[in-house]
């Protein structure tokens, strides 16, 4: 265990100290950009403007992130021959792998972390901006009061946080998915690539399933159920991750909806690390 | 302690070359032992698979045919290299660690705790001379500084053994010097060295056994001293000898019936040369 830290403390210090953190500059520059074109808008839209924005710019800053990051990993690891060094120590080459993952979900996590602060930040500064303007036109009394609760409630609302955990969930799994891409590619342009695909694949595959399933019947043939299942494995179905839309709307979204998308995160992280483990222990170095 | 510290049994590895029929046959049917307290000397032109027969010892490559072993413990198993430091060729490092961070580093995927791994680190930059670069990215590392800093974690947990491919590439005389020494130093610990290197002068001068590889097949094996002595010749050295006394000499040996092959002054050799004049030999 201590060794797997050691290679994930020592891959987040590595993108830390190539600067990775500096685009999320572009992340506050999108929130106050989005912020500041909003502002004219009521105050409902205001908000819904801006969370749709930044969970939206969360949710492909830490696809990009991570899967730029951990494509690079590997191919970079074998270019500068430092993993003969690593693996020449008593590391396991299954240790190796969850300890870049891990390095991987700890820089997920600090960067997800600041782009959270950074919206919450940029939400409740507009909060505060809207109520000082409403009780100014409402004056003190309980109309006034009742109106600053409207406010309230459109703007903060406690599902955001599992929200923010589910697009955790969706980077995590991608993250998998491309060290296990990557155990085997050649070059991480090629891994990149795919990974992109699939993203994509993920996102409409479950739309093209239904059209084609409402289409073809309701009883589809075993061997086609066979062929869905195996094409839902491979290409992990993102439209599930989609309840994050749902809570930005402001739809109550019950507890075990978020259980299973966590599970199901946690299932394809599995996979997707067995296969990579399977495949980087039998290449050639 | 009967163990041998490396042992190899018919190691075959192929490369098969990619998008084409043929394949590089980078070491062959390959069987030989380095008894523990040995400095053993793997030698060959380039290509003839040295660096491949390390890196199947230390389990980095999977041998096509064969297995090897360390201390009695196969290659593919991870436990295997607790007891065994290795130099790669060409070293190369994370260039955003430092050279104390590395030593670190490596220490704790040795499973070093933390004020043994600070107080080790300290250690091995001296004695490999780096105390200067400590804190410095190994980015900015010249070659020869990276090859002592490659040479320090390897040592990192202290291992029974040593594999060090070509430890003073790139290095210069006084710190090729520094690590012959050194190396005997680890033989005089009784620790256990295989090494490979071009620079035959310093593999004579350190090395108790040579193997000698060409095309994969080791072509020749055995102690250093029996494989190069000319068993029917003697050397004499002589100071002050006048004229007279060489001629009496020779004619002594032609009488006796041997034969005086040569007569010539022992030569200064460039390395000791160079270290004169540079100032490395203090
Ligand atoms: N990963 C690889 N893929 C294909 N061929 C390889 C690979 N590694 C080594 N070879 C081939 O195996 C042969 C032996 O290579 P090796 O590196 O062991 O030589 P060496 O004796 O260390 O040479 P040098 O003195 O130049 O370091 C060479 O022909 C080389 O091209
Ligand atoms: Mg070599």
């Amino acid at each position: 265990m201590s060794r797997i830290t050691a290679i994930a403390s020592n891959t987040l210090l590595e993108l830390v100290r190539q600067k990775v953190f500096y685009f999320m500059l572009l992340f506050a520059a999108i929130a106050i950009g989005v912020a500041f074109v909003a502002s004219g808008m009521p105050f409902a839209e205001q908000f819904q403007v801006l969370k749709d924005a930044a969970l939206g710019a969360t949710s492909i800053f830490s696809f990009l992130l991570v899967t730029l990051a951990t494509a690079m990993i590997l191919p970079k690891e074998i270019e500068d021959r430092t993993l003969y060094t690593v693996l020449a120590k008593p590391v396991s080459r299954l240790e190796y792998l969850l300890g870049k993952l891990l390095g991987v979900y700890l820089l997920l996590f600090v960067a997800m972390l600041l782009m959270s602060v950074l919206f919450f930040v940029a939400l409740f500064a507009r909060e505060q901006l809207v109520i000082a303007a409403t009780l100014k036109d409402y004056g003190p009394g309980p109309d006034g009061e009742a109106a600053v609760a409207a406010v309230k409630a459109a703007a903060f609302n406690w599902n955001l946080v599992p929200a923010i955990l589910i697009i955790f969930t969706k980077s995590a799994v991608c993250a998998a998915l491309t060290l296990m891409l990557s155990s085997f590619a050649t070059s991480w342009i090629f891994t990149v690539m795919i990974s992109v695909v699939i993203y994509i694949i993920g996102h409409v595959q479950p739309i093209a399933r239904e059209a084609w399933l409402a289409q073809s019947g309701v009883n589809p043939s075993s061997v086609m159920k066979l062929f869905l299942g195996f094409t839902s494995l491979v290409f992990p179905d993102f439209q599930l991750f989609n309840i994050v839309d749902e809570i930005v709307v402001g739809n109550a979204v019950p507890g075990w909806m978020f259980g299973q998308v966590f599970a199901l995160g946690l299932g394809y992280v599995f996979i997707y690390t067995l296969v990579g483990y399977i495949f980087f222990s039998n290449r050639e170095l | 302690m009967s163990e041998p510290a490396i042992s190899i049994q018919h190691v075959t590895k192929v490369f098969p070359i990619p998008f084409k029929r043929e394949r590089v046959v980078a070491v062959d049917d390959l069987s030989l032992t380095v008894e523990p307290g040995q400095v053993y000397g793997l030698l060959g032109p380039n290509g003839s698979g040295k660096s491949t027969t390390m890196k199947i010892v230390l389990g980095l490559v999977t041998p096509t045919a064969g297995k090897t072993e360390i201390f009695g413990c196969d290659s593919t198993r991870v436990a295997s290299r607790e007891q065994v430091g290795f130099l790669p060729e060409n070293p190369y490092f994370y260039k955003f660690l430092t050279g104390f961070e590395t030593l670190q580093f490596f220490g704790k995927l040795c499973g070093l705790r933390a004020k043994k791994r600070d107080e080790r680190a300290r250690e091995l930059l001296a004695l490999v001379g780096l105390e200067g670069a400590a804190d410095r990215r190994i980015g900015g590392y010249s070659k020869g500084m990276l090859q002592r800093i490659g040479l320090a974690q390897a040592l990192v947990q202290e291992p029974r053994l040593l594999v060090l491919d070509e430890p003073t590439a790139g290095v210069d005389p006084a710190g090729s010097r520094e690590i012959r020494d050194l190396i005997l130093g680890f033989k005089a610990r009784g620790i256990t060295v295989l090494l490979c290197s071009h620079l035959l002068e310093q593999v004579q001068e350190i090395c108790d056994r040579v193997g000698i590889l060409h095309r994969g097949k080791l072509i020749s094996e055995g102690r250093l001293t029996d494989l190069i002595s000319i068993e029917n010749q003697t050397e004499l050295i002589l100071e002050n000898a006048s004229p007279e006394l060489l001629a009496e000499i020779a004619a002594t040996t032609a009488a006796s019936g041997a034969r005086l092959v040569g007569q010539r002054k022992p030569q200064q050799n460039l390395e000791r040369y160079f270290l004169d004049v540079t100032g490395g030999n203090q």
